[in-house]
């Protein structure tokens, strides 16, 4: 399928990568669309400017912690995610990107305002609750005047993002100290910035979450090693239940729920509130409410809100926000009204739509934007993700007794559903037999399933995966990588794999040829 | 009152210069990527701070 | 030292998952329930009409197929489960329970039954997916007693007509404790500065209790037991020094044969198969059921690394080191499978808080499943005895 009217998005995108850090110039995308775009760059930097780099304390930090240097590349991140992006899309993109920036400064700032190197207020330090990177911070919900932070999204999770090479320094050093090399290596980093003793120093408590998978729980052991008996913040390991689907683990989950709540309660002295729990329950309804919505509108031939920017919105909202912010409800109202919008003039997002794929699996963390790259390049509609695919029921959100009983039911239904584990973990079904489903839902006739090659759960399934793709005549492209390592396998390398497929068994030539082969190697 | 409502207008004058000046210089930054540009050569003098940090390492 | 009586009995049970004793319980009438994890309370599997086989691969070579379905990054004791799986070799088993103890055997058990490798044209065949508890508390133990009921006793009493009463368990404990105590008491010739049996011979003995039926074993090792208390030790001792194995699942007792080959004696086996915890006799008091009295044992004793709690991760420390001085350890060696991610992590912090905190001289190291022959291997213990053997004559360790 081809856009109707003039081309959408630029030529010749691979003539604007360079073999060094960055590329040579941004993307012009007509007066109004570059302007605009223009005009968000610099919000960025007065955010980054207003909330960060303002601060002495900040400045400080940027000196102290090797994984700060990341955030230089900030604005390419954006711009990587942007690529190729015009109106409705563009502002959609924008909308999601700029609020998680303007989110991740404010925790940067917090981090170091309460961090016992930098900034050392005890005060503010005592009302912080220390979560996990991979924990649903709904759990929160219930505690407007607690800060919960995640030292590990700051460290390692968004880093990876902005620069591909940002772990490598902190899985070098776990390995140096006799992890072994086929772990994943998103645990590995942060049990590396641990011992490499680059984690701020703060919090009343932590809550550390078993999410994920068996790497990311042991992780914690070395992390607590340090934070709980050495630095002296107290630590609940929540337990959650891995075959959630299970009626007969609910008690179960529901009763680790209450015990996190009371131990928050005891080390802090704060008491849960029910009225702003439900406030918050509302906003995570809404979300939910509206990411079904664009899920619908990616289920018709003119998607609108989809690829990378849905992934790594949703993983942000669901998972790290959780309803206790309100910016995000309004992101999502205006996201929801632009992609209605542009769903209403069938509004494309590139040039041409030759396949729409399910795109399934660990997606590679040092290349978010390769679904950008899939479309731009190929023409593949990333139509959804696994990580989008999460629970889609509405939790209680009004303040009755019952509620009120049913609210820890749902706090541990959401946090055994966090993302990604909610497909690795709880049975086959989840993972193996719901994709199928999807894929009809989505009228795709493509699958491509990310292999990251340490996670267990998802290599557990590589040889069914296949079968169930034969037998329903779908295409199923394996993209292999290491997450969080491009030593194992460069972008590159992740590319050549599409390139490969689309060449040899679709017969097909691309749709951007100058985005076949880049040398991004060196790139952020 | 011409003279205050010339010095208002020199001043907008001013600002509107300022402005076309300063959207001129950013729009270059912006365009030529020449932020990008800049903090990429910040990289490297970031990690030889960070290499000289004194740090507890260990498990 | 003279051989032991049953020794070559023992190995040759060791031989095949489908060994003579589960062939001869089977014609008895009593139906196999199959196991993977140790998590997985072992009196429960063999009340009255039923036995447990924990699943092994002995003589593994090729397993091409279960990387096709699991991928070479997978552990290769799931591999190997599941490569024998698909080769038919366990279709002996009449059901098969899987704790959701680690990933990899999770997704070997999944594919087992999705494949079909092991229930066609069994009726009655069920597969059993546990989750068990992470943390050792009072959560976690409803938990584990209500999963135990719902996934263990449901369906043994459903479909194979099993009794599942209190009196059954305690029955069946009572038979668990009796190989347990035999076990402990055969291990504790270990201690001795003399040991009058090898650390290959006692592995042996062990895994064959977790991979035959227990009552039909409970006579040759009550004869080994006598046979050791009068065996005598070698004039001058063979070993050069003393080892603790730590690690992963060591189901083929050939690793421990190759580690004592360079000269080394394994005093105690803190491994999945092994003695600890795993042959702990179980006790029961009138005062509360059996089946929740079990759960509380196997969780509090639990020394798998995916308990996460901080107590709980110390314990694993302690235990050990109490370990290692019971049974007079000069090193101690921290083993896992590669792949293995918990061992990965246990072994890393385990390794290190042994050496430096209480001053163990430790070797850490990942391996294969099928050890044989792994030369490697072997220099890297040879050189680690070498390493004690130098700290002892210097006096220091």
């Amino acid at each position: 399928m081809k856009a109707a009217e003039k081309r959408v998005g630029a030529k010749d995108f691979g003539k604007a990568y360079s073999d060094g850090r960055v590329r040579k110039y941004r993307e012009w995308r007509g007066v109004p669309d570059t302007l605009y775009d223009y005009s968000r760059w610099l919000y960025n930097w007065v955010t980054m400017f207003r909330v960060v780099l303002s601060k002495p304390r900040n400045i400080k930090a940027m000196f102290r912690y090797r994984w700060m240097a990341n955030y230089l590349a900030v604005p390419m991140m954006v711009d990587r995610h942007t690529q190729g992006l015009r109106g409705e899309h563009l502002r959609i993109c924008h909308a999601e990107q700029d609020l998680i920036i303007d989110d991740v400064a404010k925790l940067l700032d917090k981090l170091f305002r309460g961090d016992r190197r930098i900034g050392n207020d005890k005060a503010f330090s005592d009302k912080v609750v220390l979560v996990d990177e991979n924990e649903m911070q709904s759990l929160m919900m219930g505690f407007p005047t607690l800060v919960p932070l995640s030292r590990e999204i700051a460290s390692t999770y968004i880093p990876v993002l902005l620069n591909q090479r940002a772990a490598l320094h902190y899985i070098d050093v776990a390995q140096e100290y006799g992890l072994a090399g086929d772990v994943c290596p998103m645990p590995e980093a942060e049990a590396g910035v641990s011992i490499d003793d680059d984690a701020p120093i703060l919090g009343k408590c932590a809550v550390q979450c078993n999410t994920t998978c068996d790497g990311s729980l042991m992780g914690n052991g070395v992390i607590s090693k340090r934070l709980e008996l050495e630095d002296g913040v107290p630590i609940f390991q929540l337990a959650t239940p891995l075959r959630h689907q299970e009626d007969d683990v609910q008690e179960y989950a529901a009763q680790e729920i209450r015990n996190a709540i009371a131990f928050i309660e005891k080390e802090t002295g704060e008491k849960w509130d029910w009225t702003h729990y439900f406030e918050c329950a509302k906003r995570v309804n809404y979300a939910t409410k509206c990411r079904m919505e664009w899920l619908d509108m990616n289920k018709t031939p003119y998607p609108q809100v989809f690829g990378s920017n849905l992934a790594l919105y949703t993983e942000t909202n669901y998972m790290a926000i959780s309803g206790r912010i309100a910016a995000f409800e309004e992101a999502d109202r205006k996201i929801t009204a632009l992609a209605e919008k542009a769903f209403r003039k069938k509004k494309m997002a590139a040039n041409e739509y030759r396949h729409r794929a399910i795109i399934w699996g660990v997606q590679s963390h040092y290349y978010m934007d390769f679904l950008v790259w899939l479309l731009n390049c190929w023409g593949i509609v990333p139509l959804t993700d696994m990580l989008s695919m999460v629970s889609t029921k509405m939790i209680a959100e009004t303040d009755t007794p019952e509620n009120r009983e049913q609210a820890i039911y749902d706090i541990a239904w959401l946090t055994e559903n966090m993302i990604m584990r909610n497909r690795t973990h709880g049975g086959y079904k989840v993972l193996l037999d719901e994709l199928w489903e999807i894929v009809e839902e989505f009228n795709a006739d493509m699958v491509i399933l990310w292999e990251h090659m340490s996670c267990k759960a998802l290599d557990g399934m590589h040889g069914l995966f296949e079968e169930r793709a034969r037998e329903r005549g779908i295409h199923l492209v394996w993209v292999s990588h290491d997450l969080f390592d491009p030593r194992v396998i460069s972008r590159q390398g992740v590319r050549d794999q599409i390139n490969s497929y689309m060449r040899t068994v679709m017969q097909e030539e691309p749709v951007d040829p100058t985005l076949e082969v880049i040398n991004d190697a060196e790139s952020w | 009152m011409n003279k205050i409502v010339n010095i208002v207008l020199k001043i907008l004058l001013r600002l509107f210069l300022f402005a076309c000046g300063a959207f001129a210089v950013t729009f270059v930054i912006y365009i030529l990527n020449l932020d990008m540009k800049l903090t990429a050569k910040m990289e490297p003098v970031l990690f030889w701070f960070y290499d000289r940090v004194k740090r507890d390492q260990h498990l | 030292m003279k051989d032991l009586k049953h020794l070559t009995w023992f190995e040759d049970l060791l031989q095949d998952a489908n060994n003579e004793l589960v062939v001869q319980a089977r014609d008895e009438g009593k139906k196999c329930v199959a196991y993977v994890c140790e998590n997985t309370p072992e009196p429960l599997l063999n009340l009255d009409g039923v036995f447990s086989a924990r699943l092994r691969a002995p003589r593994t070579s090729s397993m091409e197929m279960a990387t096709y379905y699991l991928t070479s990054f997978l552990c290769e004791y799931s591999r190997a489960l599941l490569e024998r799986a698909m080769e038919g070799g366990y279709n002996f088993a009449d059901c098969l329970i899987a704790p959701d103890g680690c990933t990899m055997i999770n997704r070997a058990v999944e594919n087992m039954e999705l494949l079909h490798t092991m229930d066609e044209g069994k009726e009655n065949f069920f597969y059993e997916n546990m989750e068990i508890p992470m943390k050792a508390d009072d959560n976690g133990l409803n938990l584990y007693v209500l999963q135990c009921k719902n996934h263990i006793l449901k369906p043994l009493s459903e479909k194979f007509g099993i009794d599942c009463s209190d009196q059954a368990i305690r029955k069946a404990v009572e038979e668990h404790n009796r190989v347990c105590s035999l076990i402990r008491a055969i291990g504790e010739f270990r201690k001795g500065d003399h040991p009058t049996i090898t650390g290959y011979e006692f592995c042996v003995i062990t895994l064959v209790t977790y991979a035959a039926p227990k009552y039909l074993l409970i006579e040759k090792l009550e004869e080994t037991l006598e046979e050791l208390k009068t065996r005598q030790p070698d004039a001058k001792d063979n070993f050069r020094a003393r080892v603790l194995i730590v690690g992963s699942e060591v189901d083929d007792p050939e690793f421990i044969k190759l580690v004592e080959s360079t000269g080394a004696f394994v005093c105690a086996d803190r491994f999945c198969y092994g003695s600890f915890p795993g042959r702990d006799p179980i006790t029961l008091t009138e005062e509360e059921d059996a089946l929740t009295q079990i759960c509380r044992q196997y969780m509090n004793r639990g020394q798998c690394p995916r308990y996460m709690n901080q107590a709980k991760i110390l314990g694993r420390r302690s235990y050990v080191d109490k370990l290692a001085k019971e049974y007079k350890a000069d090193g101690i060696l921290y083993e896992q499978i590669k792949f293995c991610d918990p061992w990965a992590y246990e072994r890393m912090v385990g390794s290190h808080v042994m050496h430096d905190d209480y001053g163990y001289p430790v070797l850490s190291i990942d391996r294969p499943y099928n050890t044989s022959g792994t030369g490697q291997l072997r220099t890297r213990v040879q050189a680690f005895i070498e390493s004690i053997e130098i700290k002892k004559i210097h006096g220091g360790v």
